[in-house]
């Protein structure tokens, strides 16, 4: 899996490239359940222009750059799109100096594996893509850190793709008290937590949902479900109490320290292997808001990527062998 | 407010120095070919690309090529949210919208986009497109249908017992009140003709029974205007012939010919229409209809047929004809009545001059189906634009051209081609609309050679291949959901 650090700071070829490599696995999602099941593009603009108007700009410029169509501008609206689900660990460290860990849990096949360092609307932003232009995690220049994880309900309704709201949040929030009235705001078309860290050590998540209203939580850890188990087959499959169990339990013990808590993202039973079934950790992110920076860690090695002096580059990773059972 | 337009040379000039943009979305640009050179700034927004790029007024936006339509509503509003077309619309400044079925879901949506749909609301176009409201109208007005009794059917015995009320006797013909009346008229003479119908019937509340006689279709086209009703010529129409559609009481064509019917019959229709007319006005109705009639053949009487308040699959006979040269097209009275601009014109004078035969030159149009019961991939299509019929029967295309003006002779034509190469043939499918000069009927209202001719002709300009029987499968059940719904 190669993994490319992207810079650019208004939509432009840098990100037309990325876009070009991304649309043909992202049609295909987006065209999962046929044309007709997702939204025209009216209605994306309306939701838009009601939703996230700072973000209409924006939208519209990268709708240009990837050619101007009709299903270009409704897929990166991602307003309703098909169903989207994910595995993630994450928690939030704070003795001595804070930062955001999470572990990214999918297929390999409909990943990207591009972290771009952008100023779209005048706004740093440091993050890994996902759909196109929205976000899995990331942190911005006022050094608020956020990361998704798919919240366990198999519940669809009338919302945004999670990683554009991690977009919006960071493209327009400064702290995680802004960030958890934004999201509370913009309607979410499935479950997920959202975990924030700002710069002065606030920290939390955000459960936002479809059909209730968003729920706001100190927690410093979270993995795959909520307060209760709605889905038991995922959240057996992804192992999703275990793996919740470890970090509470890792971030509870006086004997932890900072480098033990990051390597245990890289063992089992926080790293996953299950690769084909969707659900293999593709890499673990650590986000500090004190240096602005993003450390991304494999069981074989790590890149770190700062947004001042970011390194534009790439860096190959190989997974473990799955084991068959 | 804009000075007012007094008569014919204003108004033509008034639509030929337009700034507002029109735009008529539909699934093909058939039915109002040529206006674009009426009215400037107008546009075809349409589904099917007839003319493969070609016309310079036609917005065909790409589309996914899977996506199944269950109605010309939905196309209309399908189109109308393309960004393609919402970016066309608004790079213009919205304007006005022209349709050839739309919806209550379209108005919403025009409103989005700042268009002025021309139209009476949806609403009032749905209740007068009911069969059995028609039928009301119609006597109020002093429009007589065919004897009729009308009301609910719960069985065979119940529509035996209200047509014996009515005196229309045994032999009947029983309509739903809405649909194409290709597929919603049915013949019941016995028990066992009814047995075939008996579900679509009673789950109608209100249906329109009718004595069955012996006679042929004649369609008029007209428009309501503040100042009168505007009444084009009387059509005769091409139902039901096996060579050109599958349906026995489909519509396959139209003529327009001054002498096809009897003084008498004409005078009668333009008396009945200008009366029908007046009667939509007073509900509220404005703009272009048409109305088709039923000629007796034994009781030489003319009945009230259907009423379609829209243009329709015969509208670009009425506004191609030689009096629309002449004159004006009707439809630009049509949009005249939508325009922001107050105009006076004597109606009685143009509806004088319009029945005048000088004014009225032979054409026909034949709408050419695949008429087999089977599905073929099509791997080649003529395309759209002037042909010549040769001595041995083929077809040889003159030129790319938008409508049928230019076809001088009789043994050249107009050809719109619908399904095009990469499409499938199915029954009912439509391959296209071919116009040419001179009659298409014999005079007891048969196809005659020259339209056969013609249609063989087209149909030997297309190659279609047998599907294997996986993909067969696949396009017979989007075929199955699309269900062959009327496109023209």
């Amino acid at each position: 899996m190669r993994f490319d650090a992207v810079a650019e700071d208004d939509p432009g070829p840098q990100w037309a490239r990325c876009q070009e490599a991304a649309w043909p696995a992202f049609l295909a999602w987006f065209l999962s359940q046929g044309d007709a099941a997702r939204p025209d593009y009216l209605e994306c603009r309306r939701a838009m222009r009601e939703h996230m108007p700072e973000l209409v700009p924006v939208w519209q410029r990268l709708v240009d750059v990837a050619g101007g169509g009709d299903q270009v501008a409704r897929a990166l609206s991602l307003w309703r799109p098909s169903p989207y689900l994910s595995g993630c660990s994450q928690a939030v460290w704070q003795r001595g100096e804070s930062f955001l860990v999470r572990n990214y849990d999918y297929h390999p096949k409909a990943f990207d594996g591009t972290v771009l360092r952008s100023r779209w609307n005048g706004t740093a932003v440091l993050g890994m893509l996902d759909c196109l232009w929205g976000l899995l995690d990331g942190c911005n220049e006022h050094g608020l850190a956020v990361a998704l994880a798919f919240a366990g309900r198999r519940i669809v309704g009338r919302g945004f793709g999670i990683p554009l709201l991690l977009r919006y949040v960071l493209q327009c929030c400064t702290d995680v008290e802004s960030a958890v009235a934004t999201l509370a705001r913009v309607p979410s078309h499935m479950s997920y937590h959202v975990m924030l860290l700002d710069r002065a050590g606030r920290h939390g998540r955000v459960t936002v949902h479809p059909d209730r209203p968003a729920t706001w939580s100190e927690d410093g850890a979270v993995t795959n479900h909520g307060e209760s188990i709605e889905w038991a087959e995922h959240a057996r499959a992804t192992r999703s109490i275990e793996r919740l169990r470890t970090l509470q339990h890792a971030l509870h013990d006086s004997g932890e320290d900072r480098d033990r808590f990051v390597r245990r993202f890289l063992r089992p039973p926080l790293f996953q292997v299950e690769y084909s079934r969707g659900h293999g950790t593709l890499y673990t992110a650590i986000y500090r808001p004190n240096d602005r920076s993003l450390e991304l860690a494999w069981p074989d090695g790590s890149w770190r990527l700062p947004m001042d002096g970011f390194p534009v580059g790439s860096m190959t990773v190989t997974y473990p062998e799955e084991s068959r059972a | 407010m804009k000075k007012k337009l007094s008569g014919l040379s204003d108004i033509r000039r008034y639509f030929h120095r337009n700034d507002t943009p029109y735009w008529f979305v539909s699934a093909t640009p058939f039915n109002l070919l040529g206006i674009d050179e009426w009215v400037r700034r107008w546009s075809y927004v349409n589904l099917i690309d007839c003319f493969d790029g070609h016309h310079p007024r036609a917005l065909v936006p790409p589309r996914d090529q899977d996506r199944v339509f269950e109605s010309i509503e939905e196309i209309t509003n399908y189109l109308l949210r393309h960004k393609q077309v919402v970016d066309g619309i608004e790079a213009n400044g919205g304007g006005k919208a022209v349709f050839l079925f739309f919806d209550e879901e379209t108005e919403s949506i025009c409103d989005e986009l700042g268009l002025q749909v021309c139209f009476p609301k949806a609403k009032l176009r749905q209740e007068i497109d009911n069969k059995v409201v028609t039928t009301r109208i119609g006597n109020e007005a002093g429009v007589p249908s065919v004897p009729n009794t009308l009301g609910k059917v719960t069985g065979y015995e119940s529509l035996v017992a209200m047509a014996k009320k009515a005196g229309i006797g045994t032999d009947l013909v029983v309509q739903t009140a809405f649909g194409d009346s290709g597929h919603t008229t049915f013949f019941i003479a016995s028990e066992q003709d009814y047995a075939k119908y008996a579900e679509e019937i009673e789950a109608e509340p209100e249906v329109k029974v009718m004595k069955r006689i012996r006679c042929k279709g004649a369609a008029l086209e007209a428009c309501v205007t503040q100042q009168g009703t505007i009444v084009g010529p009387l059509m005769t129409e091409l139902v039901g012939f096996e060579e050109l559609t599958p349906y026995r009481g489909g519509w396959c064509g139209n003529e327009v010919n001054a002498e096809a019917f009897p003084l008498k019959v004409r005078e009668q229709a333009r008396d009945y229409t200008f009366k029908f007319g007046e009667a939509l006005r007073k509900r509220g109705y404005r703009g272009y209809f048409e109305v088709d009639y039923l000629t007796d053949l034994d009781a030489d009487e003319l009945y009230l047929g259907e009423v379609n308040p829209r243009v329709t699959g015969a509208s670009s006979m009425t506004n191609l004809a030689a009096f629309a040269h002449a004159d004006a097209p009707l439809f630009l009275f049509h949009l005249l009545e939508f325009a922001d601009v107050e105009f006076e014109l004597d109606v009685q004078d143009l509806n004088r001059r319009w029945s005048d035969p000088e004014n009225i030159d032979d054409w026909g149009q034949l709408v050419i189906k695949f008429t087999k019961d089977e599905i073929q991939h099509v791997k080649k299509a003529p395309a759209s634009g002037i042909y010549e019929l040769m001595p041995d029967g083929s077809l040889q295309y003159v030129r790319m051209q938008t409508h049928r003006r230019t076809a001088e002779r009789e043994n050249r034509a107009f050809f719109l081609r619908i399904v095009g190469e990469g499409d499938y043939f199915y029954e009912g499918a439509d391959l296209g609309i071919l116009v040419s000069r001179g009659r298409l009927m014999t005079e007891d209202f048969q196809l005659n050679e020259r339209g056969r001719a013609w249609t063989r002709g087209i149909r030997a300009l297309y190659h279609g291949e047998p599907l294997v029987k996986t993909q067969a499968e696949q396009v017979a059940s989007r075929i199955a959901d699309a269900g062959g719904f009327k496109m023209l």
